[in-house]
């Protein structure tokens, strides 16, 4: 039926698109399929203390916001996958979760430190970029999201 | 004199060196999985360790020494 | 019974901090509806309790701690700690065992009830010739050839000790290391510390500690800033600590080197100390954290154990009397502390050095290493061991000898001789919660020195410097509340 060569190179395109999708599933996240969306990049870990108190908030404001093109969008960069669905587990959240256990999609936007958070707006333009998160920054942060918001 | 001037220079160009070859050196924000572990903390219990030090202070000439700062998380 | 104050050493739990965005509040914003305030936010509450026991009569402490933080958001926190300790037992005085009797008055409060066999105050019974009547005045020789003597009890009877005694008196067996057994007291010390980020990448601690028992009291305030640059990765700090003690000694701090049975005593004392830390702590990797600190203590004042006695002897060993130590007015210290702490998956290893010199003649090397075993999620096990060698005080000496040229600075106090040190255990975790720990720890402390190589006749035989044994159990318990 099919010769050794072609089988041999059905395989290897199998292995390759097999090999990059992993690639892609953890490192991929196009930002582009959200336009239109205000959306909320947070970069957490399971280990990051702060991330405790952040993720509360996020469920918040994403209840709030969610129906007027909005989003957040939680990639976890926990080297340990457990450790993450430990924490998912904990805190149910509601909006999606990226997992990029090798930071490739960490340092591709340039994190400083944990947690940070980008907001991007409708156009995929990253506007504002925070480091850190504590409760005294909230109203900060929601004010920055409805200014970018479409007008109700 | 000039001697001693030629030391002082090495010395200060190791320790020039030392800070700014530390720019280079360390770990990612994302890295700090194992870092951020209670037990990879300096002085992870805070309360042993002060026991401890009443007890050797209270029995041998020595005492102190241990610092504080730098590790962990790197959150906030 | 004089306690040493618990060393205190800069320890801050600094959050990483940056900025704080000033907050823009907002009319109808979602999170205006919260009721996340700090107020909410739990303590965090550490305690433990220290038993700790030395073999032959000697020493046991028993000393609860507990320890409260309150997190105030922003990383700012306010931590508090309340230590109570009390000891009993037996500690050297100082003289060296003898092949007689000895009797000894106890300089403490708590008066001790002589018992049945041991010979009474106003009897002029045989020992009691040799350790009170029978002391002959010890003599010294100056540098200038002049010789000289304190004076001593030779005139005075039987009867005017028991006055002096300040409690009664209590008897070695011979071959025995002299212990006051009247060792006894409790101490009660608290401390707090504030700690908040100051800029980005700047923290700032400040602190203060007090503490209290029958015999010393202790004033100190510190203050601590740390850096933090390169992402992170390296940290500088720096730290002061300022103390003052006031030793106030039962009976009166006694006149230095004078002869103990004329209980000549002067007035309470005091002392200061100026503590500073400089350090840096680098993550070299994910898995290695390494921290240099150097620092530098000097204390000024009384810096004698006031009930130390050193015994003054014969060319043969014989004892002649027993005088009060002395040690010089101040005392300066440097220490260079490195520490690595290595993250495997699981486990933890942390292994520290320390060297520590002094313008006392005393320089020591401390290694410490502990090994961390995870047990599955909830338990670990941790060996540990430590290995400590100190060399003496240039004024440490076993005993003082007749004849020998005068010397300004005297003391028979172990903690200033050579000796190693080596302590081994292991301690068990258990965390029912990522919010809970018991920890318990079981550990021996042995101290060992050597005695001189040549004794006089009248020593030969005897174990001049016995050193110490110690079990420590220590038992934690880490909760929120």
């Amino acid at each position: 039926m099919f010769s050794a060569r072609a089988i041999a190179r059905i395989l290897l395109a199998i292995t390759i698109s097999y090999g990059t999708s992993l690639f892609a599933a953890d490192s991929e996240f196009n930002i582009d399929s959200y336009k239109g969306q205000v959306v909320y990049v947070d970069f957490w870990a399971s280990w990051c203390a702060p991330c405790r108190e952040s993720f509360p908030w996020l469920k918040t404001i994403q209840q709030a916001y969610g129906a007027r093109d909005f989003t957040v969008i939680a990639i976890n960069v926990d080297e340990d996958h457990q450790l993450a669905e430990d924490f998912l587990k904990e805190f149910k959240p509601s909006f999606p979760i990226v997992f990029d256990p090798k930071g490739k999609l960490a340092e591709k936007f340039g994190v400083e430190g944990m947690p940070t958070s980008f907001i991007i707006d409708r156009t995929g333009k990253t506007r504002f970029s925070h480091p850190g998160f504590r409760l005294s920054d909230r109203d900060g942060l929601e004010a920055k999201i409805r200014s970018l918001l479409p007008p109700q | 004199m000039l001697h001693r001037q030629r030391k002082y220079r090495v010395v200060y160009a190791c320790l020039a060196l030392l800070l700014v070859s530390s720019c280079s050196i360390g770990v990612k924000p994302w890295e700090r999985d194992l870092l951020a572990k209670p037990a990879m903390q300096l002085d992870a219990y805070p309360i042993d360790s002060a026991l401890d030090d009443h007890i050797y202070f209270s029995k041998e000439a020595s005492s102190g020494g241990r610092g504080f700062g730098g590790g962990g998380c790197g959150c906030n | 019974m004089q306690l040493k104050k618990m060393d205190t050493t800069l320890r801050l739990q600094l959050a990483l901090a940056s900025c704080a965005l000033i907050a823009t509040p907002s009319a109808f914003s979602a999170t205006s509806l919260y009721d996340e305030t700090s107020a909410n936010k739990p303590l965090q509450v550490d305690s433990g309790v220290l038993f700790y026991q030395e073999s032959g009569g000697r020493v046991q402490v028993i000393e609860p701690v507990v320890d409260v933080k309150k997190d105030f958001g922003d990383d700012r926190s306010l931590t508090t700690k309340l230590i109570f300790d009390t000891l009993s037992g037996g500690s050297p005085n100082g003289a060296i065992p003898s092949k007689s009797v000895q009797t000894f008055a106890t300089p403490s409060g708590s008066s001790l009830q002589p018992s049945a066999g041991s010979p009474s105050n106003t009897g002029t019974t045989k020992e009691n010739e040799r350790s009170v009547v029978a002391l002959k005045a010890l003599t010294y020789t100056t540098a200038s050839g002049q010789v000289i003597s304190t004076p001593n009890a030779s005139t005075t009877g039987g009867g005017e000790t028991s006055e002096r005694a300040h409690g009664g008196p209590y008897t070695v067996q011979p071959g025995q290391l002299p212990l006051d057994p009247s060792f006894q007291d409790e101490r009660v010390a608290v401390s707090t510390s504030w700690q908040q980020p100051i800029s980005a990448a700047d923290k700032l601690s400040v602190g203060g500690a007090f503490s209290t028992e029958t015999d010393f009291r202790s004033l100190s305030i510190n203050s601590g800033l740390s850096h933090d640059f390169n992402h992170k990765n390296t940290t500088l700090s720096a730290g002061i600590n300022l103390e003052h003690d006031s030793i106030l000694p039962v009976g009166g701090a006694p006149v230095p080197l004078s002869d103990y049975t004329l209980f000549q005593k002067t007035s309470d004392q005091s002392k200061n100390v100026v503590d500073g830390l400089i350090g840096i702590t680098q993550v070299f990797n994910r898995h290695w954290l390494s921290a240099l600190n150097y620092s530098i203590d000097k204390s000024s004042g009384y810096q004698n154990d006031p009930y130390k006695i050193l015994s003054a002897l014969d060319r043969d060993g014989n004892i002649i009397s027993y005088v009060y130590e002395n040690r010089p007015d101040s005392r300066q210290r440097k220490s260079i502390y490195w520490e690595n702490k290595f993250a495997f998956p699981h486990d933890v290893f942390d292994i520290s050095y320390r060297y520590m010199s002094d313008d006392w003649g005393i320089h020591s090397t401390t290694v410490d290493a502990r090994y961390r075993l995870e047990l599955g999620r909830q338990f670990f096990v941790e060996p540990h061991a430590r290995i400590y060698h100190q060399t003496g005080a240039d004024f440490f000496r076993l005993y003082l000898t007749e004849g020998d040229p005068f010397v300004a600075y005297a003391s028979a106090d172990p903690r200033l001789a050579e000796f190693d040190g080596k302590t081994f255990g292991v301690k068990v975790g258990y965390s029912p919660s990522r919010t809970q720990e018991f920890t318990i720890r079981i550990e021996q402390y042995t101290q060992t020195g050597n005695a001189p190589a040549e004794v006089p006749t009248q020593l030969q035989g005897l174990d001049l410097f016995p050193g110490l044994k110690a079990l420590i159990v220590q038992a934690g318990f880490r909760f929120e509340f």
